[in-house]
């Protein structure tokens, strides 16, 4: 009897518990707090972005938007996150999204499963946009991507150091010519020695990176980048030799910049110049705008190329692309966005990142106070030494089991560049058997 | 009370020092996110860093809060925690009670079964888990993630739930069953109010797999049912980090679990220490 009399008195408790569970139940299986969702039809057209992207195609979505009267809603994923999903659902045949933004060295993976967008890329588009883009944007022999924002490294320096005439007559009495942004790898290194010297560094060296790496390559004239076309490995050779020696001996033989280059990767890099512990910094074209407001960097601070090694400046293209996936059930939308957003590329420029594809739309900017940027970026996309990518689908398997591991053993005093390329050769030619 | 007798000043000092060392491992990279989020934007990326915010600003909470979808991150985050933690003991608990209590073969093999389940990578299942959950008409829901979620949580609720059940004598039930009752309302009624501690543990260790997963929320939800470590991640993009905001956020989103820790901690103690008396 006292366990059937307890029975009765938790049976009061256990239907509150009861109601409440349900309640929850209820809650949860509605249809999540996030707003219209990414899942139906009634979402009008999804636009798959990295979350860092999706400020560069607002005002895009909002225009068509207002033009169409089609809501785009975007899915933000983190940069690793995106490749996954992207993986996992273009895999699977069955895609929640209509349009996707690709990295450049995603195309060549995710290229069989999207599709081509030939139509798109008129005579007059070709023109507009820059060359080492439309090599990019074409794998197999098909358009697959259009692109819609690209970024490449360009020189920071500090004007107000620049500017000094203290400065200036030193580093004339010191190197016999005048001191002025470097155009050269000779000036740079000369530069970075000057400035090099009272808690202060003249530029950073990035272990933990590889485009950089491969701007040099380019500027040292290397005829290929690391892959042949026709897929073969082209590492080691004098090239890479003249180009890993003047990369890694701003460190090793200069000592230029902060220790643990090794580990110093693009956000290290950014907060170095950003804290004023460095005078120069080699850095992608969009962190133009986002110095920090009490950073000693902020307002004394002058843009121009990379410096030119023996083939002369060059840079490699850091470009998102719009992807339509064959999966999509709204492929003629998609279409359609992507046409609206080629056309409308222009309001990329203003928001916070500023880039752009399309030379037009860059050029419209670049003489206005703020986008003083644009035209090194203009300058650094169009210079005949600039080349993208390869387009590999193992490429960043190379970058992280090969390239970046030689890196950060060449930085390292007393490393060895001939042998770490010729090591480097033979693991990329491992991996690509 | 019976506690352990520490003998002599050295081995006290000792056990105080090892304490202390514990508690500045497990706390200082916590520490250092809720003071990193009460600095400005040029003291997050100071070289070298600053333990201790230059100027302390409130300005990365505003911040992290007005981002578009946060809040709604939040509440799904909470929603699917609930149903996942929910959906694990009302599975958990009957499979447990019957391995235990009737000892039979089949239950012995079922339990080294999830065990085994357990150990399966979630990358494994993921692309499986989205076609299924898909077909479900659950993708982009905080049903379906729930449901994810309880993949990885039941395994081990089961198991958790066995030890505490092993701890309630069998004559507990008998006593019920000889008073009127059936083996549910046995359970029910009887056994569970005995393990009550035991539930607490196993909710809490599925709430928090369910709070803080990241791999299935990425590939299950889009834009309705975005749960907060999806949200948290995007502020690292490869245009850079924003410390500030992300740290903010992170520590908002610390707090609900380690109240619901303080709240349950009575149960989950009383719980952990159920299964080491069992004679």
């Amino acid at each position: 009897m006292r366990i059937v009399s307890h029975v009765r008195r938790v049976q009061g408790r256990r239907r509150l518990v009861g109601a409440a569970v349900a309640l929850v139940a209820l809650v949860a299986t509605a249809c999540g707090a996030g707003g219209s969702g990414a899942g139906g039809s009634e979402a009008g057209l999804r636009v798959l972005v990295e979350a860092g992207g999706h400020a560069e195609l607002q005002p895009v979505a909002d225009a068509y938007e207002k033009e169409t009267g089609t809501k785009v809603t975007f899915v933000e994923l983190p940069y690793d996150g995106l490749y996954d999903r992207l993986s996992s659902e273009l895999s699977s045949g069955s895609v929640s999204f209509d349009v996707a933004a690709l990295d450049a060295i995603w195309l060549k993976s995710f290229a069989a499963a999207v599709k081509p967008l030939d139509g798109l890329f008129t005579d007059e588009v070709k023109a507009d946009l820059f060359p080492a883009l439309l090599t990019e944007a074409k794998v197999d022999g098909a358009y697959v991507g259009m692109p819609v924002w690209t970024n490449a490294e360009i020189l920071y320096y500090r004007k107000d150091l620049f500017d000094d005439p203290a400065n200036k007559s030193a580093f004339k009495a010191r190197f016999g010519y005048d001191l002025v942004p470097p155009k050269t790898w000779q000036q740079f290194s000369d530069a970075a020695q000057f400035f090099t010297g009272k808690g202060r560094y003249g530029t950073d060296v990035k272990g933990a990176v590889e485009t950089e790496y491969l701007a040099t390559l380019l500027q040292a004239g290397a005829t290929d980048m690391v892959l042949t076309g026709d897929g073969k490995v082209d590492l080691d050779n004098p090239a890479a030799l003249t180009a890993l020696d003047f990369y890694a001996g701003l460190n090793t033989k200069l000592k230029v910049s902060p220790p643990g280059a090794a580990q110093v990767d693009w956000a290290a890099a950014q907060n170095l110049y950003n804290q004023g512990k460095t005078a120069m910094l080699r850095f992608w074209a969009h962190a133009y705008t986002q110095i920090p407001a009490d950073s000693p960097a902020k307002g004394k601070t002058g843009v121009t190329v990379l410096p030119a090694g023996p083939a002369g400046t060059a840079a490699v293209p850091g470009a998102w692309y719009l992807s339509v996936p064959k999966a999509t059930g709204n492929a003629e939308g998609a279409e359609k966005f992507i046409e609206f957003a080629y056309q409308h590329n222009d309001l990329g420029v203003q928001t916070t990142l500023g880039l752009a594809a399309r030379k037009s739309a860059l050029q419209k900017y670049e003489k206005q106070p703020g986008h003083e940027n644009l035209t090194a970026l203009i300058a650094a996309l169009d210079a005949p030494a600039t080349a993208p990518r390869p387009a590999n689908a193992k490429w960043q398997q190379i970058v992280d089991t090969v390239l970046i591991p030689m890196l950060q053993k060449a930085v390292v005093p007393g490393a060895d560049n001939a042998a770490l390329l010729k090591e480097a050769q033979a693991k990329t030619e491992s991996l690509l058997k | 009370m019976n506690g352990l007798v520490v003998r002599g000043p050295g081995t006290r000092a000792l056990l105080w020092s090892l304490l202390v060392a514990v508690l500045v491992l497990y706390g200082f990279p916590f520490a250092y996110l809720l003071l990193t989020s009460f600095k400005t934007p040029l003291d997050t990326i100071a070289v070298p860093p600053t333990v201790l915010p230059q100027h302390w600003t409130t300005a990365n909470y505003a911040d992290a809060l007005s981002r578009d979808g946060v809040v709604p991150s939040l509440i799904n985050s909470t929603t699917t925690a609930i149903l996942s933690t929910l959906l694990s003991l009302l599975l958990a608990v009957p499979a447990a009670y019957g391995i235990t209590r009737f000892r039979t073969l089949p239950g012995r093999v079922f339990i080294m079964g999830a065990l085994v389940a357990r150990m399966v990578p979630p990358v494994a299942i993921g692309i499986p888990l989205l076609s299924m959950i898909r077909a479900l008409g659950l993708i982009d829901t905080p049903a379906g993630l729930a449901i994810a979620h309880t993949t990885l949580s039941l395994p081990l609720s089961i198991w958790l739930m066995a030890s505490f059940f092993e701890a309630v004598p069998d004559e507990l039930d008998e006593a019920a069953v000889v008073d009127g009752c059936g083996r549910l309302t046995a359970l029910w009624y009887v056994v569970l109010p005995v393990v009550t501690g035991g539930l607490a543990v196993t909710a809490i260790f599925a709430f928090l797999a369910s709070w803080n997963e990241f791999l299935f929320a990425l590939l299950l939800t889009s834009v309705r049912a975005q749960t907060t470590p999806i949200v948290i991640a995007n502020f690292q993009t490869q245009f850079g980090l924003d410390w500030g905001a992300m740290t903010a956020l992170a520590a908002i989103y610390s707090v609900p679990v380690i109240l619901l820790t303080l709240i349950l901690q009575r149960h989950i103690v009383a719980g952990l220490t159920l299964g080491a008396v069992k004679g």
